[in-house]
């Protein structure tokens, strides 16, 4: 659960990205100080074929893959197209603006301060985690995920 | 007096494209040349070269019974043979694509016979006989109806018509049927996602100023605007408006 008085953005881009590019931008946005969260957000990549006659076979995909961000692995599961931050102070926006341009150079993007991620639990969140949840894992992730984040050591 | 068929309304390209595709009397521009050997392992239904499973007995075995319907309609070539039912569905995307759904469905219905189309939001799927399907396919790959980057044949797990495209221009398959590799967009995997033994090649992706010039979607910011089409705007407002009239109140 966020903290109201945390600021949050939101990097969407033109195109949906490739992995190359999704680690060339969050490694940006790893070494700006003061991020405390990041989420990337996009069309969902199975590692099985959900459905029709091939359903449960392997689905090789050149976007289902790992990437290095500060230094630890991420395993992708989407095709990047939003990125949603969660900052400790306003004044960094601008760096991040910096950052996606030197990026997105082929394409347009939008930055956009506002408010993205959940503040209050749902009512499938209680019944996921309980009374006692994590509250940097709410309104971040699919509750259903059995899989947790990935903590990237900070400069602090 | 000869009725003679408008296909549909608007001044614009778009509106030209989509009347153009849909008359009959307008050949289909032949754009790429995929083999009907390629289509068929694309489609997944057989083996290249297999002989054409069938559902029943050729007609002229199984005796037909005395109908004047069937007098007047000649079966199709797979029908006369007994071919099973098979189908090709596509997805569009809606950054000018040169066809979309509804279109398809509209296309497919003047210009063939012995077919049944579904028409989806983001999908459009088409039901033959299995040779009649091969030649169908065929005609709506190699054709302006098609481009490789933008159009995906996909039979299921279809997600993409509406999502953003990728770095490379390509629409978004989550099972990744095909890649472009080299320029060239190559099928990996058959329309339900099953790995191919070999690369199809199904051609360079069209250019932009291609698709913006023979696109049959409206788009206000890729493509041409709807609102910049008064007729074909008039046209909608008054369909929309004498079906909510007389759905409620069928009198004058």
């Amino acid at each position: 659960m966020t903290e109201a008085e945390f600021p949050q953005c939101r990097i969407v881009t033109e195109r949906l990205l490739k992995p190359e590019t999704v680690e060339k931008i969050l490694n940006k946005l790893v070494a700006i100080e003061g991020i405390r969260r990041i989420v990337i957000n996009g069309p969902s990549i199975p590692q099985l074929v959900p459905y029709g006659p091939a359903r449960g076979l392997p689905n090789p995909h050149s976007g289902r893959v790992r990437i290095v961000v500060g230094g630890t692995d991420v395993d992708l599961r989407v095709q990047v197209g939003t990125i949603l931050l969660e900052l400790e102070t306003r004044d960094i926006v601008p760096r991040i603006d910096e950052a996606c341009r030197e990026v997105f150079t082929n394409f347009t993007f939008g930055l956009k301060e506002g408010k993205f991620m959940r503040s209050t639990p749902t009512q499938t969140d209680y019944a996921k985690y309980g009374p006692g949840a994590d509250e940097m894992m709410i309104g971040i992730v699919d509750p259903k995920n059995k899989t947790g984040p990935t903590l990237i050591q900070g400069t602090k | 007096m000869a009725y003679t068929p408008q296909y549909g309304p608007g001044k614009s390209i778009v509106a030209e494209n989509r009347r153009k595709q849909m008359n009959p009397g307008v050949k289909l521009e032949k754009i790429r040349d995929v083999t009907d050997e390629e289509i068929v392992l694309i489609m997944g239904h057989r083996a290249p070269g297999q002989a054409y499973p069938t559902a029943h007995p050729p007609l002229a075995e199984q005796g037909e019974p005395d109908c004047p319907i069937r007098k007047i309609v000649s079966p199709t070539e797979g029908a006369k043979a007994g071919d099973r039912v098979r189908y090709i569905q596509f997805a569009d995307s809606m950054f000018n694509a040169p066809s979309q759904p509804y279109q398809r469905t509209y296309v497919e219905m003047y210009r063939y016979r012995g077919i049944d189309p579904g028409t989806l939001s983001g999908r459009q799927i088409v039901e033959s006989r299995e040779r009649d399907l091969e030649k169908i396919a065929s005609d709506l790959i190699n054709t302006n109806l098609f481009d490789p980057a933008r159009v995906g044949i996909r039979g299921a797990t279809v997600h993409g018509h509406s999502l953003r495209l990728a770095e490379d221009g390509m629409q978004f398959d989550m099972l990744q049927r095909c890649v472009l590799d080299g320029g060239v967009v190559k099928y990996v995997k058959d329309q339900i996602g099953v790995p191919l033994d070999k690369k199809v090649p199904v051609g360079k992706p069209m250019d932009e100023a291609w698709l913006k010039a023979n696109t049959t979607m409206f788009h206000s910011l890729v493509g041409t605007a709807f609102r910049d089409d008064p007729e074909y705007v008039e046209y909608v407002q008054t369909i929309h408006s004498k079906r909510t009239k007389y759905g409620f109140m069928p009198v004058e």
